[in-house]
């Protein structure tokens, strides 16, 4: 790990992250397709929010309906943890970076690539960071532009099929968390699904606002009984 | 209301988590319970938006889901990496939703 990074290597390192998020941002293309977005309007959705969990949330909370408020929070509340994932990789960048060249960064930061460049010791060049963000990036652009167009060929059961990845991939972080850090990551994954599906299916609350109450609530409960090296 | 508006709303909101960490540097020194609780909110985020919505959508053969993601736990558990575990459900959803019952 001695020699400098390049961004030859961002490329290289990025090009597992585009092969994982193409097949998941097709889900998400057929999503868009299914809530009557255009293509554009797919392409802009991926473009300009770059995360997973938060745009599936996004897209399915259109198309309940939810109020904007509902969306905003509740998309800022499922992606703050970029913001500890930034502080980290901000304090492992080489130089200090230009007004201008920060959004471009901050704007790639994910939790793959969190998971990828951090592994590196620091100093972290801004050049090889870009490039592992970039070729991520396009990964998760173009998949969502793939997923709208083949939506027009796949058979309606396949389609149906293909919407199971989102579940999946959220299983899958689920269970690499439970994996490394213990059986309470499940406990309040549980909770927070289990206050979820009381509030929605049975009280009939706005989904929007049934997940910013079961994550806080599930949330609070697990910060009171897990340990600090747990939830680091 | 024009799709444009939540879409942008949602860039909005993740550009300004996102963002922050490369203003502001107040951010190292939270109180260690609002900082445990802000590191466990995506692992508390994950089960509501697996659930009730894995079994919704497939109502009737609500478990085509579930038996979907059950295989990709298990696969997940033993091997790292996303592709195969994510493949493996959608091959196991249709396969149940194909089936003639």
């Amino acid at each position: 790990m001695g020699r400098t990074l390049t961004w030859k290597q961002g490329c290289q390192e990025g090009l597992p992250i585009f092969i994982g998020y193409f097949p998941t941002a097709i889900a998400f293309g057929l999503l868009c397709r299914d809530l009557g977005l255009k293509a554009w309007h797919a392409v802009l959705f991926s473009a300009t929010n770059f995360a997973g969990s938060g745009q599936f949330l996004a897209a399915s909370l259109m198309g309940s309906g939810a109020l904007l408020i509902e969306l905003f929070i509740s998309v800022l509340l499922i992606n703050m943890r970029y913001t500890f994932m930034g502080a980290e990789l901000a304090r492992k960048l080489d130089d200090d970076l230009s007004w201008w060249q920060r959004p471009i960064i901050a704007h790639g930061t994910t939790d793959e690539v969190f998971s990828v460049a951090v592994l590196h010791p620091a100093p972290l060049p801004k050049g090889y960071l870009f490039a592992l963000e970039a070729t991520s990036y396009l990964g998760w652009v173009s998949g969502t532009a793939v997923g709208f167009l083949i939506g027009m060929i796949l058979p309606p059961s396949l389609q149906l099929a293909v919407g199971v990845t989102l579940y999946a991939l959220f299983t899958v972080l689920l269970t690499q968390q439970t994996r490394q850090k213990g059986a309470m990551v499940l406990l309040v994954a549980g909770i927070s699904a289990a206050i979820h599906t009381i509030l929605t299916v049975v009280f009939s609350f706005a989904v929007g606002w049934s997940f910013v109450i079961s994550m806080l609530s599930a949330t609070i409960i697990g910060a009171l009984i897990i340990d600090e090296e747990v939830a680091q | 209301m024009n799709p444009v508006i939540p879409i942008l709303a949602g860039a909005v909101a993740t550009a300004i988590v996102r963002l922050l960490p490369f203003y502001a540097s107040w951010l190292d020194r939270l109180p260690p319970f609002l900082s445990k609780s802000l590191r466990l909110l995506p692992i508390a985020a994950l089960g509501p938006l697996i659930f009730p919505a894995v079994i919704l959508d497939y109502t009737p053969t609500w478990w085509a889901g579930l038996i979907g993601i059950a295989a990709a736990s298990a696969v997940a558990w033993r091997k790292n990496g996303m592709i195969i575990p994510i493949l493996l459900s959608i091959l196991i959803t249709w396969a149940i939703l194909a089936l003639p019952f």
